[in-house]
């Protein structure tokens, strides 16, 4: 249950802080990941990828969507302001908490892939088009596995909110109780965030695709909320899998840290270790193993949650 | 003072939402009319949420989101001038539609507006949900779910009956036919074949083959046999 909410007017404030400390976290990890680079380099490199992109002169394309190209990564961004605004912070601590949380977080990976359609069509460039075309119809498959698993996860708690499912998991977390839900929320947090198997918005057979235009700012608050997103999901994964406040001996705020970090570096691993699944391979893949395993996932909680 | 917050944010969302309606139909972009009419919906289920029909609110964001992102990529790849550079008309019968819009909206708020609604809070021992259920469905709620688990899978199976495996597949197209260019006549595709060259390069025609050096002898096989089919009809 959430007891406590952060107060309206440090909402904003504190949003801006997660969303920028998790990015930049996000950003170390993954360099991390990589192999053959330190920490003594990693902690540096967003930082300095960040000035660079301060002060570069943006490019522009003929005839670009202005409107549209200047407001997709704004969106971006705020779609993951948006789930946080429903995640746990710690122990009953939550900006809003909403009786339809899992809802939320839901619009909020919907408006990401708005945003990146938009970002897609408004620099008027023939690859940035074709990659998030081809990016809108594979999403279009496992955007169902993710309302699968993550209606699964309310079914215990009989509740929308996430603060009711991580209540619900005092006993159990939701990572036994349903171990498909992780692995396949997971992939997901790939699609939206365009990391790893499920590139493919902005896979290098597109040189960049929805990004090979972007430069200067419109490409910082992009990167900005791609790497926010991913700290997002794995916060997320946290909260409605593995427990998220509930551990012994240290206070749960510390507890989601924790969690949020190791669900961050398995992301980010398996994101750097798996390939890139061509489209076709993406497609079958997702409808043909991945739905099915989702609607098992579902079916094996309503059974469970049956009197 | 909530009261007046609401007030203030409910004018908002309606300003708000008109205001992208009426864009829909004066942008020539495709995109931006989908994505207008996305910004519109956002306004009402925002206002959704404010008559605290919370489920209601947020599902019609996600439902409606989904929708315009499906109607956006169509637009895309049907309309022929979907990026808007031309100018074009997004409404048959102008004037028409102008006047028929503005008399449903005028009727619909009249009837809204003008009759003395009942306001009575209804108890929530009642159980209001489950009476509308057996009120609107009775004893066929087992048929009705029934029948939309056919339906779902009918569709599932026409996606698998119609769909190819792509061009990394040796065989994606076997056994497809492409559809005809004559409606009238369902073997009007066979007629659009190249006829000058009759031994030659005769599959450069068709677009769906993979493989030509895999397959190479196969697919000489297929052109003649095409070809005296092709002979056949000519």
């Amino acid at each position: 249950m959430i007891t406590t909410h952060v107060n309206p007017l440090l909402a904003g404030p504190v949003a801006v802080l997660v969303l920028a400390g998790g990015a930049y976290l996000t950003a170390v990890t993954a360099a991390i990941i990589r192999p053959g680079i330190g920490i003594g380099t990693a902690w540096r490199q967003p930082l300095q990828r960040v000035a660079v992109l301060l002060v570069q002169r943006p490019t522009t394309t003929e005839r670009p969507d202005g409107a549209l190209w200047w407001f997709a990564p704004a969106a971006y961004l705020g779609t993951a302001a948006l789930a946080l605004t429903v995640i746990p912070l710690g122990t009953g601590v939550a900006i809003a908490d909403v009786r339809t949380g899992i809802v939320v977080f839901g619009v909020a990976e919907v408006f990401a892939i708005v945003a990146l359609h938009l970002q897609a069509w408004g620099p008027n460039s023939i690859l940035p088009l074709m990659a998030g075309t081809r990016y809108l119809a594979v999403m279009l498959s496992y955007e169902l596995v993710s309302m699968f698993v993550l209606i699964a996860a309310a079914l215990p708690a009989e509740s929308l909110a996430i603060g009711d499912i991580v209540a619900s998991q005092a006993d159990l977390w939701n990572v036994i109780r349903q171990p498909l839900g992780l692995p396949l929320f997971a992939v997901v947090a790939w699609g939206i965030t365009t990391w790893g198997p499920l590139d493919l918005a902005r896979s290098p057979d597109t040189a960049g695709g929805i990004v090979a235009e972007a430069s200067g700012r419109n490409r910082l608050v992009w990167e900005w909320g791609r790497h926010a997103l991913m700290f997002v999901f794995a916060a997320m994964s946290a909260a409605v899998f593995l427990g998220g406040w509930h551990g012994p001996f240290l206070p749960g705020w510390v507890w989601l840290c924790l969690k949020t970090l190791c669900v961050l570096w398995a992301l980010l691993w398996g994101a750097d270790r798996l390939p890139r699944l061509s489209t076709e391979r993406a497609v079958v893949i997702t409808w043909t193993l991945l739905l099915p395993l989702g609607f098992v996932d579902l079916a094996a909680a309503g059974v469970e949650a049956l009197p | 003072m909530t009261g007046v917050w609401v007030g203030i944010a409910f004018w908002i969302f309606a300003v708000a939402a008109l205001w992208f309606g009426w864009r829909v139909f004066v942008t020539d972009s495709m995109v931006r009319a989908s994505y207008a009419l996305l910004a519109s919906f956002v306004n009402v289920g925002a206002i959704m949420v404010l008559l605290l029909a919370e489920y209601v609110g947020v599902a019609l964001l996600f439902m409606m989101t989904v929708e315009m992102v499906v109607m956006a990529l169509f637009m895309i790849m049907f309309m022929m001038n979907s990026a808007g550079l031309n100018p074009m008309q997004m409404v048959h019968q102008h004037r028409w539609s102008i006047a028929g819009g503005m008399a449903m909206a005028g009727g619909f708020g009249i009837a809204l507006t003008l009759p003395s609604w009942p306001d009575r809070p209804i108890p929530t021992a009642v159980g209001t949900i489950r009476a509308l259920g057996l009120e609107l469905l009775g004893g066929s709620m087992l048929v009705f779910e029934s029948v939309g688990a056919t339906l779902l899978a009918t569709m599932l199976a026409a996606v698998v009956l119609s769909s190819s495996r792509g061009r990394y597949t040796a065989d994606a197209h076997e056994g497809s036919i492409p559809p005809p260019l004559d409606p009238d006549e369902p073997d009007s595709w066979a007629h659009a074949e190249p006829d000058e060259d009759d031994d030659g390069d005769a599959h450069a025609g068709h677009g769906g083959h993979a493989d030509h050096g895999e397959h190479a002898d196969d697919e000489e096989h297929a052109d003649h046999g095409e070809d005296a089919e092709h002979g056949e009809h000519g």
